[in-house]
């Protein structure tokens, strides 16, 4: 990322951008205002986000499926919970076939990364990206709009993983291997195990364990969008 | 709905009521949950009490709450509450707070609605007072389908095809043999008008007249069998087996309204005679050794055992238990009476308890007494009673009717009185009640005459009842020992809870779920003065009778049903794995349809002896 990021807020950038750019899907996502960043977490909307890849390059690796639902106050809607699979331009190496279980015939039923993207971005508009790990997505996204659209991804983040490590020291406490993957610190919280490495299964996995994060934060003040976010 | 969402229709469908519906509606549900987070001590919701959405505890422990903070219930993984809970017992404001750090699945009171509405089977799960919950419980616990157990539930009337064929006593004995060889028919009523006199078999024929080269111009009614046993339309053709079988009779007259109404033959049982409780009961009859009846009695939890197999229901289940020990009692009578001689002075022989009430399942321990007449002289007859009953209680213990550790038997001498002192005793305890000695004794509250002198045992009853009929201070002592056994809560995880969150580790189905409704029962029968002794009968007749409200005594009805039902399998279980049957079920062998069903019983319970409580404790 850019040295722009240092020198201009989120909310800065994002106008920068819709003025800047032709119309695509990209820009009405920039049309859209970020949430405010002084706003009670409660009052904001987060879409919990999860890709399955063939690895963990967004250079060279390929989306596979998204999964994602909305977190709205301290609820996870069900309601538009949403899984997708994407057509990959390459064949599934075998490596990445075994964690997330999808096949280059039924990947092969599956629409484009160019279909699919608009229906991401209109999803997440107005909303906080929440990811286990989002650096991930973050980048992959970036990287898919980069390439289609020809412009940067900006977009304010909730990270799960961030959040835990935050909850580390706040208690002083060292960080093991293993204890921030998703599973366990699902487990730390108490929440159900769930089949893994399917990427709705792992958006709500994000999303039940942000529940979880905020409800354990100490309340004495209110918690605010700004005390959440890693991207801003 | 996304095929991902899949794992949490899964959990829904393993979870009752949701079980329920079909796979469309349970298609759709994932999508209409939200999910929420609440972190150990956390009241749910945040706002005060429990709301009208539907909430599905996910994972963690839930608690709800009265407003004085009594504990209401516990909840685990896969339990409900909120929704409706405006409409629950009492209107009261519940409060929930997270026991641990629990994810709950909120579902909104319209999707709820429109379940309900589309759903019935998912809707009786809402119902607000349980009873109709109860009702589907039982119905889907299994009915009488199959036809030997039909006997139970077929009452005679239904039983006999054909209009009765009969002659008039003046009648001679070539024309009736004609009658009966024209209508192949191997008995002939003989009436007049409507009313029945007589009745003439094959074997009369044969035995009173051809073998006695007898003139059969003579009229019939100088050779018939006067004044017959009968059986009323609407007895149960059990009953009527019952009988045929203890009497060896092949015929039975049957009347409707006191006029000859047909004939029942042991042949109208022919299909329908494998029954293994009937066969049973008929070789008790012809049992001469005490060893004999032994080895039939063993036959019972294999007996058990199939009636819960053919879904038999509870109440018609100890019914044919009890006959089965009924007809024992009967039989070690006969027998001491054959070795001692006819008794001295008139007795009956009297079962008290589950036996009185017919509701004994696999074997229980014998509860029975001895109502002597008052001309019964300890010097001359003394011997003679206590010789009896020491062979029938031996006897019934050696069919695995152990001794009553409490004593309560013919053969302990208090409990062989003539019917003067049976009169003592009832004056005594209903008119300076103790609460001990009334826990002891309200075995003899239930109470059946098995064998003998019916009219002694019907004295005594009147004299009781007149006695306790509307007697608020005895019947204050009464609820008091009713209220004793309470039912639990309910459940959590594997555990069942009882009040003040204590827990138990199997449910005792006889104290908190049986004996209960048993003493509720009796205190209404009392108190109304009702000769019904069964306890689904006693609920039956005093709903008719206002002591308790009808509703309120279905319920009863109903919760009784379910967990003697759950007894009785639970009790086939065992004697299918070898073990002895008991009453102590873990939870762990309840499926979540009926642990809702259970806590649904529990609540009735719960609410009656509260009426109770308030209308005779205050």
């Amino acid at each position: 990322m850019s040295i722009w990021k240092h020198l201009f807020s989120l909310e800065e950038r994002r106008n920068w951008w819709t003025r800047k750019m032709p119309a695509c899907p990209l820009r009405d996502f920039y049309e859209v205002p970020f949430p405010d960043r002084d706003l009670e977490w409660r009052q904001v909307d987060y879409l919990a986000l999860d890709f399955e890849t063939t690895g963990l390059q967004a250079g060279s690796d390929q989306l596979l499926s998204v999964g994602y639902a909305t977190v709205r106050g301290d609820s996870l809607l069900l309601r538009d919970a949403t899984h997708i699979l994407i057509r990959p331009t390459i064949d599934i190496p075998e490596a990445s076939a075994v964690v997330h279980g999808i096949l280059d015939d039924r990947a092969a039923e599956a629409r484009s990364l160019e279909v699919i993207l608009p229906q991401i971005l209109q999803a997440l508009s107005g909303k906080v990206l929440l990811a286990h790990h989002a650096a991930i997505e973050y980048e992959f996204i970036d990287h898919a709009c980069r390439n289609l659209y020809g412009y940067p991804f900006v977009c304010p983040v909730v990270d799960t993983l961030a959040l835990e490590v935050r909850q580390f020291r706040l208690r002083d406490q060292a960080i093991r291997s293993g204890d921030l993957r998703l599973a366990n610190a699902r487990r730390r919280y108490g929440l159900p195990r769930y089949p893994a490495h399917n990427a709705l299964t792992d958006a709500l996995s994000a999303a039940e364990l942000f529940l979880a994060q905020t409800a354990y934060r100490s309340t004495r003040r209110a918690l605010r969008l700004k005390d959440l976010v890693v991207v801003s | 709905m996304e095929i991902e969402l899949i794992e949490i229709r899964d959990f829904l469908a393993a979870h009752h009521p949701f079980d329920q519906l079909p796979d469309e509606a349970l298609d759709q549900l994932p999508g209409k949950l939200q999910v929420r987070y609440f972190r150990r001590q956390a009241s749910i919701p945040e706002s005060g009490s429990i709301d009208d959405h539907l909430y599905l505890v996910r994972s963690g422990a839930v608690e709800i709450k009265n407003p004085q903070g009594e504990l209401l219930a516990r909840l685990g993984e896969g339990d409900l509450f909120g929704y409706r809970a405006s409409h629950m017992e009492g209107h009261a404001e519940f409060t929930g707070s997270a026991l641990e750090d629990s994810l709950l699945y909120l579902l909104q009171p319209l999707e709820v609605d429109a379940l309900c509405h589309a759903h019935s089977q998912f809707a009786y799960f809402f119902e607000p007072a349980g009873g109709d919950r109860l009702r589907d419980a039982i119905s889907h616990a299994g009915e009488d389908g199959s036809a030997q157990l039909g006997l139970m539930a077929t009452q005679i009337g239904d039983m006999i095809s054909r209009a009765p064929i009969t002659m008039p006593p003046e009648a001679s004995i070539r024309d009736t043999a004609e009658v009966m060889t024209r209508e192949r028919v191997s008995s002939i009523l003989i009436t007049e008008g409507n009313h029945l006199t007589g009745i003439v078999t094959d074997r009369d024929l044969r035995r009173r007249v051809v073998a006695k080269g007898l003139d059969t111009n003579q009229r019939i009614d100088s050779i018939m069998t006067a004044a017959p046993y009968t059986l009323d339309a609407a007895d149960y053709a059990f009953d009527a087996m019952l009988h045929m079988a203890r009497s060896n009779i092949h015929h039975l007259p049957i009347l409707r309204n006191g006029e000859v109404a047909g004939m029942l033959t042991a042949t109208d049982f022919a299909q329908r005679h494998t029954t293994s409780a009937v066969y049973l009961v008929s070789s008790i009859y012809k049992q001469d050794e005490v060893s004999g009846l032994a080895a039939i009695s063993a036959k019972l939890p294999q007996l058990l055992l199939n009636l819960a197999a053919a879904d038999a229901t509870a109440n018609s289940i100890g019914h044919v238990i009890t006959a089965v020990v009924d007809s024992i009692t009967v039989r070690l009578l006969q027998l001491a009476e054959e070795k001692l001689g006819p008794p001295p002075v008139p007795y009956a022989w009297v079962a008290a308890g589950s036996q009185a009430r017919s509701e004994q399942t696999a074997k229980s321990d014998q509860d029975n007494c001895m109502v002597l007449d008052d001309r019964y002289d300890p010097e001359l007859h003394g011997d003679y009673f206590k010789t009896l009953s020491r062979f029938v209680c031996d006897g019934l213990n050696a069919c695995g009717y152990i001794y009553c550790p409490g004593e309560m038997m013919a053969m302990t001498d208090k409990w062989r009185q003539p019917m003067g002192t049976w009169k003592k005793y009832f004056s005594e305890w209903i008119d300076q009640p103790e609460p001990m000695a009334l826990m002891l004794t309200c075995v003899f509250f239930d109470l059946r005459c098995i064998y003998g002198e019916r009219e002694l045992f019907l004295e005594i009853r009147e004299h009781l009842l007149n006695k306790t009929r509307g007697n608020q201070i005895f019947l204050a002592y009464m609820v008091g020992n009713a209220l004793k056994n309470k039912p639990p809560l309910g459940f959590f995880r594997n555990f069942v809870l009882i009040s003040g969150g204590e827990h138990d580790h199997t449910l005792d189905l006889k104290h908190s779920g049986i004996v209960p409704i048993v003493d509720l029962a009796r205190v209404y029968a009392l108190a109304a003065g009702s000769q019904s002794i069964n306890t689904q009968d006693r609920l039956k007749e005093v709903a008719a009778g206002g002591e308790v409200s009808s509703g309120g005594a279905h319920d009863l009805r109903d919760a009784l049903e379910f967990v003697s039902f759950l007894r009785i399998r639970h009790q086939a279980r065992q004697i299918r794995q070898g073990t002895a049957p008991d009453n102590f079920m873990p939870p762990d062998d309840l499926s979540h349809f009926e642990r809702s069903h259970l806590k649904d019983a529990f609540s009735v319970v719960r609410t009656m002896q509260n009426v109770l409580s308030q209308r005779y404790l205050r």
